[in-house]
Protein backbone atom coordinates (compact mmCIF):
# COMPACT_ATOMS: atom_id res chain seq x y z
CA UNK A 1 0.00 0.00 0.00
CA UNK A 2 2.16 3.34 -1.13
CA UNK A 3 1.71 6.74 0.47
CA UNK A 4 0.91 9.29 -1.76
CA UNK A 5 1.10 12.99 -0.84
CA UNK A 6 -0.94 15.35 -3.24
CA UNK A 7 -0.99 19.23 -2.35
CA UNK A 8 -0.32 23.31 -3.47
CA UNK A 9 1.91 25.00 -1.27
CA UNK A 10 2.99 28.90 -1.72
CA UNK A 11 5.84 28.13 -4.38
CA UNK A 12 3.53 25.98 -6.74
CA UNK A 13 0.01 28.38 -6.00
CA UNK A 14 -0.73 32.28 -5.14
CA UNK A 15 -2.88 32.82 -2.25
CA UNK A 16 -5.81 33.45 -4.73
CA UNK A 17 -5.78 30.03 -5.42
CA UNK A 18 -4.34 28.89 -1.89
CA UNK A 19 -7.45 30.15 -0.16
CA UNK A 20 -10.11 28.31 -2.27
CA UNK A 21 -8.80 24.75 -0.59
CA UNK A 22 -7.76 26.03 3.02
CA UNK A 23 -9.52 23.81 5.42
CA UNK A 24 -9.91 24.86 9.01
CA UNK A 25 -8.97 23.57 11.70
CA UNK A 26 -11.83 22.29 12.92
CA UNK A 27 -12.55 20.40 9.35
CA UNK A 28 -9.05 19.23 9.21
CA UNK A 29 -10.32 15.68 11.14
CA UNK A 30 -13.64 15.17 9.10
CA UNK A 31 -11.84 16.05 5.16
CA UNK A 32 -9.05 13.23 6.40
CA UNK A 33 -12.67 10.71 7.64
CA UNK A 34 -14.46 11.90 4.14
CA UNK A 35 -10.90 10.59 2.57
CA UNK A 36 -10.75 7.21 3.56
CA UNK A 37 -14.56 6.70 2.78
CA UNK A 38 -13.37 6.67 -0.53
CA UNK A 39 -12.86 3.47 -2.28
CA UNK A 40 -9.01 2.42 -3.00
CA UNK A 41 -8.21 4.58 0.45
CA UNK A 42 -7.42 3.06 3.87
CA UNK A 43 -5.78 6.05 5.87
CA UNK A 44 -5.69 9.93 5.54
CA UNK A 45 -4.06 12.75 7.03
CA UNK A 46 -5.16 16.73 6.20
CA UNK A 47 -2.91 19.57 6.94
CA UNK A 48 -4.46 23.16 5.95
CA UNK A 49 -1.97 26.51 6.67
CA UNK A 50 -2.09 29.83 5.57
CA UNK A 51 0.72 28.46 2.90
CA UNK A 52 -0.27 24.88 1.92
CA UNK A 53 -3.00 22.34 2.24
CA UNK A 54 -1.50 18.92 1.82
CA UNK A 55 -3.52 15.29 1.92
CA UNK A 56 -1.26 12.40 2.72
CA UNK A 57 -2.70 8.91 2.10
CA UNK A 58 -2.02 5.64 1.73
CA UNK A 59 -4.24 3.79 -0.87
CA UNK A 60 -4.14 0.78 -3.73
CA UNK A 61 -1.67 1.89 -6.86
CA UNK A 62 -4.08 0.16 -8.93
CA UNK A 63 -6.35 3.18 -7.51
CA UNK A 64 -3.96 5.98 -7.93
CA UNK A 65 -5.57 7.47 -11.09
CA UNK A 66 -8.84 6.91 -9.73
CA UNK A 67 -8.63 8.34 -6.83
CA UNK A 68 -6.32 11.44 -7.87
CA UNK A 69 -9.58 12.12 -10.30
CA UNK A 70 -11.82 11.70 -7.39
CA UNK A 71 -10.13 14.87 -5.58
CA UNK A 72 -10.20 16.74 -8.80
CA UNK A 73 -13.70 16.21 -8.82
CA UNK A 74 -14.34 16.55 -5.21
CA UNK A 75 -12.06 19.74 -4.53
CA UNK A 76 -13.74 21.54 -7.70
CA UNK A 77 -10.07 21.66 -9.94
CA UNK A 78 -10.31 23.80 -13.01
CA UNK A 79 -7.26 23.18 -15.09
CA UNK A 80 -5.51 26.28 -13.39
CA UNK A 81 -6.04 24.80 -10.14
CA UNK A 82 -4.75 21.50 -11.45
CA UNK A 83 -1.44 23.10 -12.77
CA UNK A 84 -0.64 24.37 -9.22
CA UNK A 85 -1.42 21.04 -7.75
CA UNK A 86 1.68 18.35 -7.34
CA UNK A 87 1.78 15.21 -5.92
CA UNK A 88 4.48 12.88 -4.23
CA UNK A 89 4.66 8.96 -3.78
CA UNK A 90 6.61 6.79 -1.89
CA UNK A 91 9.80 7.46 -0.52
CA UNK A 92 9.07 11.17 -1.58
CA UNK A 93 6.09 11.65 -0.22
CA UNK A 94 7.55 10.66 3.58
CA UNK A 95 10.51 13.10 2.47
CA UNK A 96 8.65 15.66 2.09
CA UNK A 97 6.62 15.44 5.11
CA UNK A 98 10.03 15.57 6.47
CA UNK A 99 10.99 18.60 4.69
CA UNK A 100 7.51 19.96 5.76
CA UNK A 101 8.00 19.41 9.44
CA UNK A 102 11.27 20.53 9.80
CA UNK A 103 10.48 24.10 8.25
CA UNK A 104 12.42 22.90 4.80
CA UNK A 105 9.80 23.64 2.84
CA UNK A 106 8.57 27.12 4.52
CA UNK A 107 8.36 30.49 3.56
CA UNK A 108 10.66 31.33 6.42
CA UNK A 109 12.80 28.62 6.66
CA UNK A 110 13.21 26.88 9.95
CA UNK A 111 10.14 28.06 11.32
CA UNK A 112 8.81 26.33 14.50
CA UNK A 113 4.84 27.06 13.79
CA UNK A 114 4.99 24.17 10.97
CA UNK A 115 5.62 21.22 13.68
CA UNK A 116 2.91 21.98 15.83
CA UNK A 117 0.69 22.84 12.72
CA UNK A 118 1.58 19.43 11.28
CA UNK A 119 1.26 17.30 15.31
CA UNK A 120 -2.03 19.08 14.93
CA UNK A 121 -3.32 17.71 11.72
CA UNK A 122 -2.10 14.28 12.12
CA UNK A 123 -3.92 14.22 15.84
CA UNK A 124 -7.16 15.25 14.58
CA UNK A 125 -6.83 12.14 11.42
CA UNK A 126 -6.38 9.96 14.80
CA UNK A 127 -9.31 10.82 16.57
CA UNK A 128 -10.98 10.52 13.63
CA UNK A 129 -9.57 7.04 13.24
CA UNK A 130 -8.70 7.91 9.32
CA UNK A 131 -5.22 6.75 10.07
CA UNK A 132 -3.37 3.40 10.77
CA UNK A 133 -0.22 1.62 10.71
CA UNK A 134 1.60 2.88 7.89
CA UNK A 135 0.86 6.76 8.31
CA UNK A 136 0.79 6.36 12.25
CA UNK A 137 4.58 4.84 11.48
CA UNK A 138 5.39 7.56 8.64
CA UNK A 139 4.01 10.54 10.94
CA UNK A 140 5.94 9.04 14.20
CA UNK A 141 9.03 8.74 12.60
CA UNK A 142 8.61 12.38 10.59
CA UNK A 143 8.34 13.70 13.83
CA UNK A 144 11.11 12.54 15.33
CA UNK A 145 13.22 13.62 12.17
CA UNK A 146 12.27 16.83 12.28
CA UNK A 147 13.15 16.97 16.35
CA UNK A 148 16.35 15.86 15.19
CA UNK A 149 16.82 18.55 12.34
CA UNK A 150 15.82 21.16 15.18
CA UNK A 151 18.57 20.30 17.89
CA UNK A 152 21.27 18.98 15.57
CA UNK A 153 21.27 21.72 13.19
CA UNK A 154 21.43 25.42 13.65
CA UNK A 155 18.14 25.94 11.00
CA UNK A 156 16.08 27.65 13.34
CA UNK A 157 19.25 29.87 15.02
CA UNK A 158 18.41 33.71 14.59
CA UNK A 159 15.55 35.74 14.02
CA UNK A 160 14.38 36.42 10.17
CA UNK A 161 12.04 39.40 10.69
CA UNK A 162 12.78 43.04 12.30
CA UNK A 163 10.15 42.92 14.59
CA UNK A 164 11.40 39.67 16.08
CA UNK A 165 15.39 41.11 15.78
CA UNK A 166 13.80 44.42 17.78
CA UNK A 167 12.71 41.80 20.39
CA UNK A 168 15.42 39.91 20.70
CA UNK A 169 18.02 43.02 21.00
CA UNK A 170 15.49 44.46 23.72
CA UNK A 171 15.96 41.43 25.59
CA UNK A 172 19.37 41.22 25.10
CA UNK A 173 19.05 44.91 26.99
CA UNK A 174 16.67 44.21 29.35
CA UNK A 175 15.81 40.82 29.80
CA UNK A 176 12.75 40.65 30.87
CA UNK A 177 10.40 42.81 28.84
CA UNK A 178 7.82 42.72 31.55
CA UNK A 179 9.60 45.57 33.19
CA UNK A 180 10.50 47.94 30.49
CA UNK A 181 7.52 50.51 29.56
CA UNK A 182 7.68 50.65 25.48
CA UNK A 183 6.71 54.38 23.29
CA UNK A 184 5.37 53.84 19.89
CA UNK A 185 5.74 56.88 17.87
CA UNK A 186 3.96 56.40 14.45
CA UNK A 187 0.92 54.05 14.00
CA UNK A 188 2.04 52.55 10.55
CA UNK A 189 1.53 49.04 10.21
CA UNK A 190 5.64 48.22 11.05
CA UNK A 191 5.04 50.17 14.08
CA UNK A 192 1.96 47.52 15.35
CA UNK A 193 4.25 44.34 13.97
CA UNK A 194 6.91 45.20 16.17
CA UNK A 195 4.70 46.76 19.12
CA UNK A 196 3.05 42.76 18.31
CA UNK A 197 6.65 41.47 18.55
CA UNK A 198 7.30 43.09 21.80
CA UNK A 199 3.94 42.24 23.36
CA UNK A 200 3.85 38.63 22.21
CA UNK A 201 7.28 38.53 24.76
CA UNK A 202 5.94 39.65 27.84
CA UNK A 203 6.14 44.02 27.14
CA UNK A 204 3.08 44.93 29.32
CA UNK A 205 2.96 48.78 29.48
CA UNK A 206 2.51 50.34 26.18
CA UNK A 207 1.99 54.25 24.84
CA UNK A 208 1.02 55.31 21.41
CA UNK A 209 2.29 58.83 20.34
CA UNK A 210 0.47 59.57 16.82
CA UNK A 211 -0.43 62.46 15.37
CA UNK A 212 -3.85 61.50 14.66
CA UNK A 213 -4.55 60.69 17.89
CA UNK A 214 -7.69 58.26 16.44
CA UNK A 215 -5.05 56.27 15.72
CA UNK A 216 -3.10 56.37 18.19
CA UNK A 217 -6.14 55.21 20.37
CA UNK A 218 -7.28 52.72 18.26
CA UNK A 219 -3.61 51.08 18.22
CA UNK A 220 -3.02 51.30 21.98
CA UNK A 221 -6.59 49.55 22.56
CA UNK A 222 -5.35 47.08 20.16
CA UNK A 223 -2.31 46.26 22.74
CA UNK A 224 -4.26 47.17 25.66
CA UNK A 225 -1.97 50.28 26.44
CA UNK A 226 -2.46 54.14 26.45
CA UNK A 227 -2.68 56.70 23.79
CA UNK A 228 -0.40 59.99 23.76
CA UNK A 229 -1.20 63.08 22.50
CA UNK A 230 1.46 63.71 19.81
CA UNK A 231 2.76 66.60 21.42
CA UNK A 232 3.48 64.61 24.59
CA UNK A 233 5.60 62.24 23.33
CA UNK A 234 8.87 64.00 24.55
CA UNK A 235 7.00 64.03 28.10
CA UNK A 236 6.82 60.17 28.44
CA UNK A 237 10.10 59.38 27.28
CA UNK A 238 10.77 59.50 30.91
CA UNK A 239 8.77 56.88 31.62
CA UNK A 240 9.86 54.48 28.75
CA UNK A 241 12.88 51.75 28.26
CA UNK A 242 12.30 51.16 24.59
CA UNK A 243 10.84 53.75 21.43
CA UNK A 244 9.86 52.27 18.37
CA UNK A 245 9.45 55.27 15.99
CA UNK A 246 7.87 55.18 12.53
CA UNK A 247 6.06 58.46 11.27
CA UNK A 248 6.06 59.92 7.82
CA UNK A 249 8.18 62.76 9.59
CA UNK A 250 10.30 64.74 6.32
CA UNK A 251 12.69 65.50 9.15
CA UNK A 252 14.58 63.88 12.63
CA UNK A 253 12.21 63.72 15.64
CA UNK A 254 14.02 62.54 18.33
CA UNK A 255 17.42 64.41 18.74
CA UNK A 256 20.09 64.48 21.67
CA UNK A 257 18.77 67.39 23.06
CA UNK A 258 15.25 65.24 23.57
CA UNK A 259 17.29 63.05 25.45
CA UNK A 260 19.66 65.06 27.53
CA UNK A 261 16.67 66.31 28.74
CA UNK A 262 15.37 63.05 30.44
CA UNK A 263 18.43 61.63 31.43
CA UNK A 264 18.67 62.60 35.00
CA UNK A 265 14.83 61.86 35.39
CA UNK A 266 14.91 58.45 34.23
CA UNK A 267 18.29 58.08 36.21
CA UNK A 268 20.69 57.24 33.12
CA UNK A 269 18.89 54.05 32.96
CA UNK A 270 19.58 52.23 29.48
CA UNK A 271 17.11 53.50 26.56
CA UNK A 272 16.37 51.08 23.43
CA UNK A 273 15.38 53.35 20.28
CA UNK A 274 14.47 51.46 16.88
CA UNK A 275 13.77 53.64 14.22
CA UNK A 276 12.23 51.84 11.19
CA UNK A 277 11.03 55.27 9.41
CA UNK A 278 12.20 56.27 6.06
CA UNK A 279 13.37 58.94 6.17
CA UNK A 280 15.17 58.59 9.70
CA UNK A 281 12.94 59.77 12.80
CA UNK A 282 15.90 59.61 15.14
CA UNK A 283 19.13 61.06 14.86
CA UNK A 284 21.95 59.26 14.59
CA UNK A 285 23.91 61.44 17.06
CA UNK A 286 22.00 60.42 19.68
CA UNK A 287 24.40 57.32 19.74
CA UNK A 288 27.02 59.18 21.74
CA UNK A 289 25.04 59.17 24.48
CA UNK A 290 26.19 56.30 26.84
CA UNK A 291 22.80 54.61 27.80
CA UNK A 292 21.08 55.26 24.63
CA UNK A 293 21.33 51.95 21.90
CA UNK A 294 20.03 53.09 18.58
CA UNK A 295 19.25 50.76 15.75
CA UNK A 296 17.65 51.58 12.17
CA UNK A 297 16.06 49.86 9.88
CA UNK A 298 19.24 48.87 7.82
CA UNK A 299 20.71 47.76 10.95
CA UNK A 300 17.88 45.47 11.68
CA UNK A 301 17.54 44.04 8.22
CA UNK A 302 20.94 43.09 8.06
CA UNK A 303 20.65 41.15 11.18
CA UNK A 304 17.57 39.43 9.59
CA UNK A 305 19.76 38.64 6.58
CA UNK A 306 22.46 36.93 8.47
CA UNK A 307 19.77 34.80 10.43
CA UNK A 308 18.59 34.21 6.82
CA UNK A 309 21.72 33.32 5.34
CA UNK A 310 23.15 31.23 8.63
CA UNK A 311 20.04 29.21 7.88
CA UNK A 312 19.94 28.32 4.53
CA UNK A 313 23.68 27.03 4.87
CA UNK A 314 22.45 24.67 7.36
CA UNK A 315 20.09 23.11 4.93
CA UNK A 316 22.45 21.16 3.83
CA UNK A 317 23.12 19.26 6.68
CA UNK A 318 19.42 19.26 7.26
CA UNK A 319 18.56 17.30 3.84
CA UNK A 320 20.99 14.84 4.93
CA UNK A 321 19.52 13.92 8.27
CA UNK A 322 16.10 13.82 6.14
CA UNK A 323 17.61 11.99 3.85
CA UNK A 324 19.40 9.08 5.98
CA UNK A 325 15.98 8.80 8.04
CA UNK A 326 13.89 8.32 4.34
CA UNK A 327 16.24 5.71 3.84
CA UNK A 328 16.07 4.25 6.95
CA UNK A 329 12.27 3.70 6.96
CA UNK A 330 11.83 1.47 4.38
CA UNK A 331 12.81 -1.00 7.12
CA UNK A 332 9.04 -0.54 8.50
CA UNK A 333 7.69 -1.12 5.11
CA UNK A 334 6.15 2.28 4.80
CA UNK A 335 7.38 3.25 1.70
CA UNK A 336 8.35 -0.05 0.26
CA UNK A 337 6.27 0.91 -2.71
CA UNK A 338 7.86 3.72 -3.79
CA UNK B 1 52.11 18.38 49.00
CA UNK B 2 50.31 22.89 49.26
CA UNK B 3 52.08 22.96 45.74
CA UNK B 4 50.37 19.88 44.33
CA UNK B 5 47.19 21.48 45.59
CA UNK B 6 47.50 24.52 43.92
CA UNK B 7 48.78 23.04 40.32
CA UNK B 8 45.89 20.54 40.24
CA UNK B 9 43.63 23.84 41.19
CA UNK B 10 45.55 25.72 38.44
CA UNK B 11 45.24 23.06 36.28
CA UNK B 12 40.99 22.79 37.02
CA UNK B 13 40.67 26.57 36.71
CA UNK B 14 42.74 26.61 33.73
CA UNK B 15 40.85 23.96 32.17
CA UNK B 16 37.80 25.81 33.23
CA UNK B 17 38.77 28.76 30.93
CA UNK B 18 39.99 26.87 28.28
CA UNK B 19 36.50 24.47 27.77
CA UNK B 20 34.83 27.88 28.52
CA UNK B 21 36.02 29.13 25.75
CA UNK B 22 35.94 26.17 23.35
CA UNK B 23 32.27 25.83 24.04
CA UNK B 24 31.43 29.48 23.30
CA UNK B 25 33.28 28.66 19.82
CA UNK B 26 31.60 25.69 19.26
CA UNK B 27 28.21 27.47 20.36
CA UNK B 28 27.22 24.95 22.91
CA UNK B 29 26.03 25.22 26.37
CA UNK B 30 28.52 26.05 29.35
CA UNK B 31 27.36 24.67 32.20
CA UNK B 32 30.16 22.13 32.81
CA UNK B 33 32.40 25.34 33.49
CA UNK B 34 30.52 25.42 36.99
CA UNK B 35 31.20 21.87 37.92
CA UNK B 36 35.38 22.77 36.91
CA UNK B 37 35.42 25.66 39.28
CA UNK B 38 33.53 23.67 41.99
CA UNK B 39 36.45 21.09 41.94
CA UNK B 40 38.77 23.85 42.09
CA UNK B 41 36.81 25.45 45.30
CA UNK B 42 37.13 21.91 47.45
CA UNK B 43 41.12 22.09 45.87
CA UNK B 44 41.53 26.07 47.89
CA UNK B 45 39.83 25.05 50.66
CA UNK B 46 42.27 21.80 51.29
CA UNK B 47 45.39 24.46 50.47
CA UNK B 48 43.56 26.80 53.33
CA UNK B 49 43.12 24.04 55.57
CA UNK B 50 46.74 22.58 55.16
CA UNK B 51 48.26 26.33 55.83
CA UNK B 52 45.67 27.35 58.48
CA UNK B 53 46.56 24.66 60.97
CA UNK B 54 50.80 24.73 60.01
CA UNK B 55 50.29 28.46 60.70
CA UNK B 56 47.69 28.18 63.98
CA UNK B 57 45.83 31.30 62.16
CA UNK B 58 44.23 32.54 59.38
CA UNK B 59 46.64 31.69 56.64
CA UNK B 60 47.19 35.00 55.42
CA UNK B 61 51.19 35.29 56.41
CA UNK B 62 52.56 35.33 52.86
CA UNK B 63 52.04 36.17 49.42
CA UNK B 64 51.25 32.64 48.13
CA UNK B 65 48.34 32.57 51.17
CA UNK B 66 47.34 35.76 50.78
CA UNK B 67 46.68 34.82 46.51
CA UNK B 68 44.97 31.67 47.42
CA UNK B 69 42.88 33.21 50.10
CA UNK B 70 41.62 35.82 47.40
CA UNK B 71 41.14 33.40 44.71
CA UNK B 72 38.81 31.24 47.46
CA UNK B 73 37.28 33.88 47.95
CA UNK B 74 36.50 35.08 44.14
CA UNK B 75 35.31 31.78 43.31
CA UNK B 76 32.91 31.47 45.83
CA UNK B 77 31.22 34.36 45.30
CA UNK B 78 31.63 32.99 41.51
CA UNK B 79 29.26 29.84 42.31
CA UNK B 80 27.13 31.68 44.99
CA UNK B 81 26.64 34.25 41.43
CA UNK B 82 26.73 31.63 39.35
CA UNK B 83 24.30 29.71 40.90
CA UNK B 84 21.63 32.01 41.76
CA UNK B 85 21.52 34.89 39.36
CA UNK B 86 22.31 32.61 36.08
CA UNK B 87 24.84 35.18 34.92
CA UNK B 88 26.43 32.94 32.07
CA UNK B 89 30.04 33.61 30.41
CA UNK B 90 30.98 34.66 34.30
CA UNK B 91 32.77 31.36 34.19
CA UNK B 92 34.74 32.64 31.16
CA UNK B 93 35.52 35.99 32.74
CA UNK B 94 36.12 34.57 36.17
CA UNK B 95 38.32 31.58 35.37
CA UNK B 96 41.17 33.03 34.36
CA UNK B 97 41.63 35.56 36.44
CA UNK B 98 41.74 32.41 39.40
CA UNK B 99 44.25 31.03 37.08
CA UNK B 100 46.29 33.54 37.21
CA UNK B 101 46.04 34.24 41.06
CA UNK B 102 46.98 30.63 41.35
CA UNK B 103 49.59 31.01 39.28
CA UNK B 104 51.17 33.75 41.08
CA UNK B 105 50.89 31.35 44.24
CA UNK B 106 53.07 29.51 42.44
CA UNK B 107 56.09 31.17 41.24
CA UNK B 108 59.28 31.43 43.36
CA UNK B 109 59.75 32.29 46.36
CA UNK B 110 55.63 33.84 46.92
CA UNK B 111 54.39 30.90 48.83
CA UNK B 112 56.85 29.90 52.14
CA UNK B 113 58.02 25.88 51.87
CA UNK B 114 58.28 25.88 55.93
CA UNK B 115 55.54 27.85 57.06
CA UNK B 116 55.81 29.06 61.09
CA UNK B 117 53.82 28.85 63.62
CA UNK B 118 52.09 32.39 64.10
CA UNK B 119 49.11 31.51 66.64
CA UNK B 120 46.45 34.16 66.98
CA UNK B 121 47.90 37.03 69.03
CA UNK B 122 44.76 39.43 68.27
CA UNK B 123 41.74 38.26 66.87
CA UNK B 124 40.74 41.60 65.23
CA UNK B 125 43.58 41.71 63.31
CA UNK B 126 42.76 38.11 61.93
CA UNK B 127 39.08 39.06 61.32
CA UNK B 128 40.09 42.37 59.83
CA UNK B 129 42.31 40.08 57.66
CA UNK B 130 39.91 37.74 56.39
CA UNK B 131 37.31 40.06 56.52
CA UNK B 132 39.12 42.06 54.05
CA UNK B 133 40.18 39.37 51.95
CA UNK B 134 36.91 37.67 51.40
CA UNK B 135 35.10 41.73 50.16
CA UNK B 136 37.97 41.51 47.74
CA UNK B 137 36.61 38.43 46.59
CA UNK B 138 33.33 39.92 46.03
CA UNK B 139 34.77 43.30 44.76
CA UNK B 140 36.86 41.12 42.33
CA UNK B 141 33.88 39.58 40.97
CA UNK B 142 32.12 42.93 40.76
CA UNK B 143 34.97 44.00 38.28
CA UNK B 144 34.71 41.12 36.34
CA UNK B 145 30.90 41.74 36.15
CA UNK B 146 32.13 45.66 35.04
CA UNK B 147 34.49 44.22 31.97
CA UNK B 148 31.55 41.96 30.76
CA UNK B 149 29.32 44.96 30.57
CA UNK B 150 32.06 46.88 28.96
CA UNK B 151 32.14 44.16 26.26
CA UNK B 152 28.50 43.33 25.78
CA UNK B 153 27.90 46.96 25.54
CA UNK B 154 30.84 47.83 23.00
CA UNK B 155 29.16 44.84 20.69
CA UNK B 156 26.05 46.25 20.87
CA UNK B 157 26.92 49.71 20.40
CA UNK B 158 28.52 48.59 17.19
CA UNK B 159 26.09 46.40 15.91
CA UNK B 160 28.23 43.26 15.98
CA UNK B 161 26.04 40.80 16.51
CA UNK B 162 27.63 37.91 14.57
CA UNK B 163 30.55 36.60 17.29
CA UNK B 164 29.24 33.51 19.10
CA UNK B 165 30.23 36.21 22.51
CA UNK B 166 27.45 37.91 22.10
CA UNK B 167 24.71 35.29 21.70
CA UNK B 168 26.03 33.70 25.39
CA UNK B 169 26.05 37.08 27.44
CA UNK B 170 23.17 37.41 29.79
CA UNK B 171 21.51 40.64 29.11
CA UNK B 172 22.89 43.93 30.07
CA UNK B 173 20.63 44.58 32.96
CA UNK B 174 21.59 41.28 34.44
CA UNK B 175 24.66 41.97 34.26
CA UNK B 176 24.98 45.62 35.82
CA UNK B 177 22.44 44.19 38.60
CA UNK B 178 24.96 41.54 39.94
CA UNK B 179 27.89 43.82 39.17
CA UNK B 180 25.71 46.21 42.21
CA UNK B 181 24.69 43.62 44.04
CA UNK B 182 28.31 41.97 44.58
CA UNK B 183 30.10 45.81 45.09
CA UNK B 184 26.99 46.02 47.92
CA UNK B 185 28.15 42.45 49.53
CA UNK B 186 32.12 43.67 48.95
CA UNK B 187 31.69 47.00 50.56
CA UNK B 188 29.60 45.49 53.62
CA UNK B 189 31.81 43.17 54.27
CA UNK B 190 34.76 45.46 53.99
CA UNK B 191 32.91 47.55 56.57
CA UNK B 192 33.17 44.92 59.33
CA UNK B 193 36.72 44.40 57.75
CA UNK B 194 37.80 48.42 58.43
CA UNK B 195 35.78 48.37 61.61
CA UNK B 196 37.86 45.32 62.74
CA UNK B 197 40.99 47.11 61.90
CA UNK B 198 40.25 50.14 64.62
CA UNK B 199 39.86 47.36 67.14
CA UNK B 200 43.10 45.64 66.66
CA UNK B 201 45.97 46.30 69.06
CA UNK B 202 48.60 49.01 68.09
CA UNK B 203 46.33 50.39 65.13
CA UNK B 204 48.88 53.53 63.68
CA UNK B 205 48.53 55.42 60.58
CA UNK B 206 49.99 54.34 57.87
CA UNK B 207 49.71 53.77 54.19
CA UNK B 208 47.74 50.90 54.04
CA UNK B 209 45.03 52.18 56.91
CA UNK B 210 44.98 55.24 54.20
CA UNK B 211 44.56 53.57 51.24
CA UNK B 212 42.19 50.89 52.86
CA UNK B 213 40.07 53.67 53.91
CA UNK B 214 39.95 55.83 50.42
CA UNK B 215 38.80 52.69 48.64
CA UNK B 216 35.86 51.73 51.19
CA UNK B 217 35.18 55.10 51.24
CA UNK B 218 35.19 55.11 47.44
CA UNK B 219 32.71 52.54 47.03
CA UNK B 220 30.45 53.75 49.28
CA UNK B 221 30.31 57.21 47.56
CA UNK B 222 29.75 55.17 43.98
CA UNK B 223 26.96 52.95 45.48
CA UNK B 224 25.05 55.72 47.26
CA UNK B 225 25.73 58.05 43.89
CA UNK B 226 23.86 55.30 41.99
CA UNK B 227 21.24 54.44 44.45
CA UNK B 228 20.28 58.08 44.26
CA UNK B 229 20.70 60.40 41.78
CA UNK B 230 21.29 57.75 39.35
CA UNK B 231 24.89 56.97 36.99
CA UNK B 232 24.85 55.58 33.58
CA UNK B 233 26.37 51.87 33.85
CA UNK B 234 29.40 52.14 31.79
CA UNK B 235 30.26 55.08 34.56
CA UNK B 236 29.82 52.90 37.19
CA UNK B 237 31.85 49.50 35.46
CA UNK B 238 34.54 51.38 34.89
CA UNK B 239 34.12 52.87 38.39
CA UNK B 240 34.15 49.46 39.78
CA UNK B 241 37.47 48.24 37.69
CA UNK B 242 39.43 51.05 38.85
CA UNK B 243 38.59 51.26 42.24
CA UNK B 244 39.71 47.46 42.44
CA UNK B 245 42.67 48.73 41.59
CA UNK B 246 42.79 50.84 44.63
CA UNK B 247 41.77 48.20 46.11
CA UNK B 248 44.75 45.69 45.21
CA UNK B 249 46.82 48.73 46.02
CA UNK B 250 45.65 48.69 49.31
CA UNK B 251 46.10 44.93 49.60
CA UNK B 252 49.38 45.37 48.68
CA UNK B 253 51.11 47.70 51.04
CA UNK B 254 50.41 45.14 53.45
Amino acid sequence: MPIYCLGLNYRSAPVEVRERFAILDSRQGEEAKQMVLQAGVSEAVVLSTCNRTEYYLVGSESDWAGFKHFIIRHLSLDSIAQECFYDYKGREAAKHLCRVMSGMDSMVLGETEIFGQVKKAYQLALEVQATRGNLNQLFQKAISVAKKVRNSTQIQMGQTSIGNVAVDLAEKIFGDLGKSPVMIIGAGEMSRVTGQSLLSRGAKSIFVANRSFDKAESLAQEMSGKAVRFDDWADTLSQVDVVISSTSAPHYLIGPDDIEAVRRKRKFRPLFLIDIAVPRDINPEVTSIEEVYLYDIDALEQIADKARDKRQAQLKLCEEIVKEAVEGMSIFGVVESS
Amino acid sequence: MEIEIIIIATLLSLSGAIFSFWQIKKDRPHQRVFWLMLAVFVFQIWFLSIRGQSREACPLADWGERLMFLSWSLTFFYLAVGSTYRVSLLGLFTAPVITVMQGGALLPNVLNRNPKVIGVTDYWREAHAALSVLSYGALTLAAVAGVMFLVLNSLLKKQSFTTGLFGKFPPLTTITTSMVRLTWVGVTILTFGVGASFKMEGIESSVHLWVALMSWLSYLVLLIAKATRGMTNLRFSWSVILLLGLSIAAFVSV
